[in-house]
């Protein structure tokens, strides 16, 4: 019981140690300021602009910018649709598998292209290695990128700088910290017994004498971007349960804190970005306030186990149901909480078999959107939350608000407000239209509050751009492909466009002196002022699902019937 | 009524008939409940998004009273009973939201009627360019006009003095009983406004303002609400609340299937009252009002402002600038102290000052006679052979000629060196060691001759306002700056800025420095108030963030301020920024209160109506039934809107403190308050609803 | 802007609803077969007239929080 929340405490320790250091690194890069990298990377990287016919990289106005994020991603979209749709003529599928349906790759290829990772399908069985390396690979490097350059150029406005320029920021997410990072990490795995091979299934005879296909192929590089670009789409179906994709206790601590480092310093680099680190470490505060209590409750829940079960056993063992042993509940309900958090979305349990606790648990991160968040873009809904704080309470002290010496003025309101009005629109109203249509096509396994769960996590994974699945739910087919691409759409760039219009707003303004009359936002009393605003327009809007879902169960689950 | 403002001050308060007109308030309330029945026109709810959703759902509602069974079968107990008890609680939210904008607005209109009262339309004497007069009505005057005005006639509209001298009575706008002088030229007695009375002589006028654009004019519309456009900050609140509505809007429209699916179907009128309780109905409610409340309570502070956006501004206000004389010291300098030189003695001095002074009607020049006989020099010359010389800004001087060619003067310490020269007289080195002293004391020197000879100097005493110290305190307490301007020298300004308090100051400033100061402070990012009075004063105001001019000033200063001060009171700014903080701080409060309550709100009604989920543990509050639980959310959320209307009308009180102590408090007051009154509230409803036998 | 809103009372708001109840009429059946839940054709008539003026006033809403001078 003992090791299991050392486990738990010391990956938590890890990040908490990694995230000045990693910090003032993406810092550096992004205030393009000298690296160790540059001598290596410094001219490719002017080599690839130059291909883009960029030499001299402007710095872009906030439509500029919207427009290179949009057309860039489009552009990729495109590739990479075709690619999994001409998969059977294409080279690399030493499998042989064969074509997927159009609703499933235009599904697929949103969900990657919009950082979210949510898989109707299992890679092993339906995807040809160039599918796997070439299309999701390549979008799974861009896709965090996009995030972190929009993430960076969010803070530059926030901070009166320029917003810069998308191409070079999404170039040097790549170059300086997504691809050395998952080079180093690939290396460890590769060590640790994960499998990086053009090989197709491997044909081995069992013990009983049958034949057995053991699917393998290029998995580590693979797995270590997924994790840290908090991508989450798995190279197999099962995704990190896999013995193949984390194979033991070190590949599954590395791959934990792989997924919620670069969220963590992100905060740090902000506060470096706005020269107020103090004002970084309450942000970072908030989240740790959300995010230990879930750990703890999740892990809590997990390793009481089923109180019905227990009555059989007559004696109390945890929940291991949908676990892999090797993890047991602790590194499953870490990595549940982080996964959520994160919204990397890989997973190393199924989710659908947790207890209600973690499964409200994992939801509320999914509402939240900034218990880490995604990457780059959940550290600028922290501050959009901090923006909206400071609208509500800084009238009471009788001065238009003010946030970083700016003012917040009806246009912030509008954007933050955007940002604040998509979730619900990309989640309730998709649940409500799929609870609505007939019964065939709902693919709910598991009827009653537990099935309402599984569709509201289906699409809130999907607006979060989170991607993992509360699974038991059939769905691969064509509703469920298409509705939940409209919400990874509407969840990724409607949020993306209102940050950028926003930054590029406030950059324009007059900096207003700090008086005494101003209120403080790095002080305790505000950080916990701004907690509160974030529980109440975040858990107040999906507080009856998560009482007719998760809460609604556990009372059923306790009272035994 | 005042008494939020007037914590602020630490002067004695003014007396009574200068402390704004005293409205009638009868029959406001029998009026407002009239008005809030007649705002239900959907066309008026449409202007407040929160209150129009209220408006649709009561419709809805009274639908489903009329037929339970129209969107599905009832399964509640009664529902045509607890429906309509739904409905007509919705209603009673409307129509106190209303009934609270009315009280506001009728306030204002009391407000306005006091004003209009010196507006009636009368008969002008219109001058024709040929010189004849031709009686026309006042309305038909156009700027530029000229009028002639008699003894007894209301001035017909605002305007500049071209001939004439004349008593004007201003009490009706300004409730000062003392007649002003009027007459051409002079700056700040030129100008006078439509709706006074001349009392004596004649006057000739030049209309400066179209009929229905003078002060008075733009005051009734901005008092009575009918010219109110919203307010920047408003603006953005209305968002906000639109944004926090339209979430509530799809929670609870997706409830609907979503509660179906989960076997714990809830009825329609039941998903209406819960999507009541939880948009910001209080605030929403109430938003109207506080604003309408925030335009009259600067009207009654005698204070008209051309637009709500000035007043709020105000609260943002982080530099003042204020000029010395008449704001931090008493209009009057007084003498203090003689200060021989050059050998003469204190009592010939005082002599000489007493002589130099006999004409001297100011008050100093008083203060100086007073001084001088109490040290025991009199009057020995007769005044009719004397010829008094007034002080002219070219001579700096004043004095007096005597017979025998006596010639006595005193005045700035150069001009009267210059004199003296200019008689071949010499200047004592001690003059100048005196002089500094005195400078550095804060006082005035001047300088007193006779003929080509300097007897010393009279030490002339700027009087601190009372109390004014304490209040830059409590300015700077709330991060405003204050920067003082005067026209004294550097070792005078700085003494009188030490004793005074202010942070900053200007010596030996010309109004046209004051536009300088005003755009440095404005470079740094500050928002700047000022006062002025002098036609110089206009580009200055005009470039001021808040320019509030003096009534007694110029047409052309009172064109180019935001604001215009009936009584004259320069200090009164001061009061302005409380006011106008006072105004977002309401604001905010009442918002931070209205989401609060959503929390309690949460907690009573939907363990209520999901009882059949098996979650009856979350009932917390230990709500009798479900639609007892529903019916005391609602009930709570309407009655709370005519329990914070006082508070909506008065404006928080407001504290001079910083802004992180101003924070701590109200968050605690209305952000705590908001969580824990409406669980103890909704508690207390719903003993009493089921003890009423209601549900 | 207050003459656009008369103008709306004037001529686009009976024209809008008119519209509205023949669109309620259309999808009405539509949605009663869709839905598992037994209903008669009136009541989903008043539900999908219901569901039209959740829409409107959602469309309402965002107008005001695009354009929150005209309000």
């Amino acid at each position: 019981m003992l090791q299991g929340w050392i486990q738990i405490a010391l990956i938590l320790v890890t990040v908490i140690i990694l995230t000045p250091l990693l910090g003032k690194y993406i810092a550096r890069v992004f205030l393009h300021k000298t690296t160790l990298l540059d001598p290596i990377f410094g001219p490719i990287d002017r080599a690839i602009m130059r291909t883009i016919g960029i030499y001299e990289p402007e710095g872009m106005s906030g439509w500029q910018y919207i427009q290179a994020v949009l057309v860039s991603n489009i552009v990729m979209g495109i590739a990479v649709f075709l690619i999994l749709f001409l998969q059977p003529i294409l080279p690399f599928n030493p499998s042989q598998v064969g074509g997927l349906s159009w609703d499933l790759v235009l599904h697929t290829t949103i969900s990657f292209l919009t950082n979210t990772d949510q898989q109707h399908y299992s890679g092993e069985t339906t995807l040809s290695y160039s599918s796997q390396v070439f299309a999701l690979g390549f979008l799974m490097f861009t896709s965090a990128a996009t995030g972190l350059a929009v993430g960076i150029a969010f803070i530059r406005g926030l901070t009166g700088r320029s917003l810069g320029n998308f191409y070079q920021d999404l170039m040097q997410s790549i170059t300086r910290i997504l691809l050395p990072i998952s080079f180093m990490g690939t290396l460890v795995l590769i060590a640790a017994g994960i499998p990086e091979t053009w090989l197709g299934a491997a044909q081995v005879t069992t013990l009983e004498g049958a034949t057995q296909a053991i699917a393998r192929g290029p998995v580590a590089h693979f797995e270590m971007i997924k994790q840290l670009g908090e991508n989450g789409g798995g190279f197999f179906g099962i995704n990190s349960a896999h013995p193949f994709e984390n194979s033991n206790g070190l590949t599954n601590f590395i791959e934990t804190v792989a997924m919620v480092v670069i969220p963590a310093s992100l905060i740090y680099t902000y506060g470096l970005f706005m020269g107020n680190l103090r004002q970084a470490w309450l942000v970072y505060g908030i989240v740790l306030v959300f995010f230990i209590p879930l750990v703890i409750m999740t892990a809590w829940g997990e390793s009481q186990g089923n109180g019905q079960v227990n009555t059989l056993l007559g004696s109390m063992a945890p929940n291991l149901e949908g676990k892999e042993i090797r993890f047991g509940w602790s590194a499953s309900s870490l990595w549940a909480i982080v996964t959520t958090a994160t919204m990397c979305g890989a997973v190393n349990a199924m989710h659908d078999s947790l207890m209600p606790i973690g499964g409200f648990s994992t939801l509320l991160n999914l509402f939240l959107q900034i218990v880490w968040g995604g990457q780059g873009t959940g550290t600028a809904y922290l501050f959009i939350f901090l923006i909206l704080a400071v609208f509500l309470t800084g009238l009471m002290v009788g001065r238009t608000p003010e946030f970083l010496g700016r003012k917040i003025e009806k246009a912030e309101v509008i954007l933050a407000s955007v940002i604040l009005l998509i979730h619900p629109i990309a989640v309730l109203i998709p649940t409500a239209v799929t609870l609505l249509l007939p019964e065939d096509l709902r693919g709910i396994s598991n009827p009653g509050f537990h099935g309402l769960s599984q569709i509201v996590y289906e699409y809130t994974s999907a607006a979060a751009n989170n991607g993992s699945g509360f699974e038991g739910l059939g769905d691969g087919t064509l509703w469920w492909n298409l509705s939940a691409s409209v919400s990874m759409l509407l969840g990724r760039y409607v949020p993306i466009v209102a940050l950028i219009l926003l930054a590029d707003g406030m950059k324009l303004k007059q900096i207003v002196p700090m008086t005494d009359g101003t209120l403080r936002t790095d002080t305790g009393l505000f950080t916990g002022v701004t907690g509160v605003v974030i529980l109440i327009l975040g858990v107040l809007t999906f507080l009856p699902v998560l009482v007719l879902g998760p809460i609604a169960e556990a009372f059923q689950l306790s009272s035994g019937l | 009524m005042n008494s939020q403002i007037t914590t602020l001050q630490s002067e004695p308060p003014r007396s009574p008939d200068r402390k704004g007109r005293q409205v009638s308030t009868k029959g406001l309330y029998q009026r407002a409940v009239k008005q809030a029945f007649l705002k239900l026109d959907p066309r008026v709810q449409l202007r407040n998004p929160v209150m129009f959703l209220v408006w649709i759902g009561t419709i809805v509602t009274a639908l489903v009273t009329v037929n339970p069974n129209l969107f599905g079968n009832a399964t509640d107990k009664n529902p045509m009973v607890f429906n309509g008890l739904i409905t007509l609680i919705l209603l009673f939210t409307l129509l106190f939201a209303n009934f609270a904008e009315a009280v506001a607005e009728g306030r204002g209109k009391a407000q306005a009627d006091s004003l209009r009262a010196t507006k009636s339309d009368s008969i002008a004497r219109k001058l024709s360019p040929n010189g004849s007069i031709q009686e026309v009505s006042s309305t038909a005057l156009r700027k530029g006009d000229l009028i002639k005005v008699i003894a007894g006639d209301v001035i017909p509209a605002d305007g500049e003095v071209t001939e004439g001298l004349a008593s004007v009575d201003e009490s009706a706008i300004t409730g000062e009983s003392a007649p002003v002088l009027k007459q051409p030229g002079t700056d700040i007695a030129s100008s006078v406004t439509g709706g006074t009375r001349i009392l004596s002589d004649e006057l000739v006028i030049r209309v400066t303002a179209d009929p229905g654009k003078g002060f008075i004019d733009r005051m009734i519309a901005l008092v009575e609400g009918a010219e109110r456009s919203k307010t920047p900050n408003e603006i953005a609140l209305t968002v906000l609340l639109a944004v926090l509505t339209q979430v509530f809007l799809i929670v609870i429209a997706t409830l609907l299937p979503i509660a179906q699916y989960a076997q714990s179907p809830v009825s329609v009128a039941v998903l209406i009252a819960l999507l009541v309780a939880l948009i910001p109905t209080t605030i929403g409610g109430l938003l109207s009002a506080i604003g309408i409340a925030g335009m009259d309570r600067v009207a009654q502070f005698n204070v008209i402002a051309t637009s709500g956006r000035a007043v709020e501004a105000c609260g943002d206000i982080s530099t003042l600038i204020l000029d010395k004389t008449g704001t931090i010291t008493l209009g009057n300098r007084l003498a203090e102290e003689f200060i021989p030189v050059n050998g003469h003695s204190l009592k010939e001095l005082a002599q000489v000052a007493l002589n130099a002074s006999i004409f001297d009607e100011t008050p100093e020049g008083k203060s100086i006679v007073i001084l001088a006989e109490k040290l025991g020099a009199s009057l020995t010359i007769d005044r009719s052979v004397a010829i008094g010389l007034e002080f002219s800004a070219r001579t700096r001087m004043s004095g007096t000629d005597l017979p025998n060619n006596i010639e006595v003067r005193k005045g700035a310490v150069d001009a009267v060196k210059g004199f003296v020269r200019s008689r071949s007289g010499k200047i004592p080195d001690e003059l100048d060691t005196q002089y500094e002293s005195v400078s550095r004391l804060g006082g005035t020197p001047l300088a007193v001759c006779q003929n080509n000879d300097i007897y010393g100097v009279i030490y002339l005493k700027d009087i601190i306002k009372p109390g004014i110290k304490e209040r830059f305190d409590q300015l700077r307490r709330m991060g405003i700056r204050t920067v003082m301007l005067t026209g004294d020298n550097r070792i005078t300004a700085s003494v009188i800025a030490a004793e005074a308090g202010v942070d900053d100051f200007v010596a030996e400033a010309t109004p046209e420095d004051k536009i300088e100061v005003i755009r440095a402070e404005q470079a740094k990012g500050k928002l700047v108030a000022m006062t002025g009075d002098g036609t110089n004063d206009a580009p200055a105001l005009a470039q001021a963030n808040v320019g509030v001019a003096m009534n007694s000033g110029t047409q052309a200063a009172k064109e180019a301020a935001n604001m215009v001060d009936l009584d004259s009171d320069p200090t009164k700014l001061i009061d302005i920024v409380t006011i106008g903080k006072q105004l977002l701080i309401t604001r905010g409060a009442l918002t931070t209160f209205s989401i609060a309550n959503d929390i309690a709100k949460y907690f009573a009604i939907i363990p209520a109506i999901f009882a059949g989920a098996g979650i009856g543990q979350l009932n917390v509050m230990g709500l009798a039934s479900m639609q007892s639980a529903v019916l005391s959310a609602l009930i709570y959320n309407a009655l709370i809107i005519p329990a914070l209307i006082p508070l909506a009308l008065k404006g928080v009180k407001f504290r001079p403190l910083t802004a992180n102590q101003l924070l701590s408090r109200n968050i605690l007051v209305y952000g705590l308050g908001g969580v824990v009154a409406p669980f103890i509230a909704i508690k207390i409803i719903d003993i009493a609803v089921t003890a009423v036998g209601l549900a | 802007m207050q003459e656009t809103l008369s103008r709306f009372w004037q001529k686009r708001l009976p024209r809008a609803l008119l519209l509205s109840l023949l669109m309620a009429v259309t999808i009405a059946p539509a949605v009663q077969a869709a839905t598992g839940i037994s209903l008669d054709r009136g009541q989903t008539f008043a539900i999908v007239l219901l569901g039209m003026t959740t829409l409107a006033l959602s469309i309402y809403l965002f107008v005001v929080i695009f354009q929150p001078e005209r309000f």
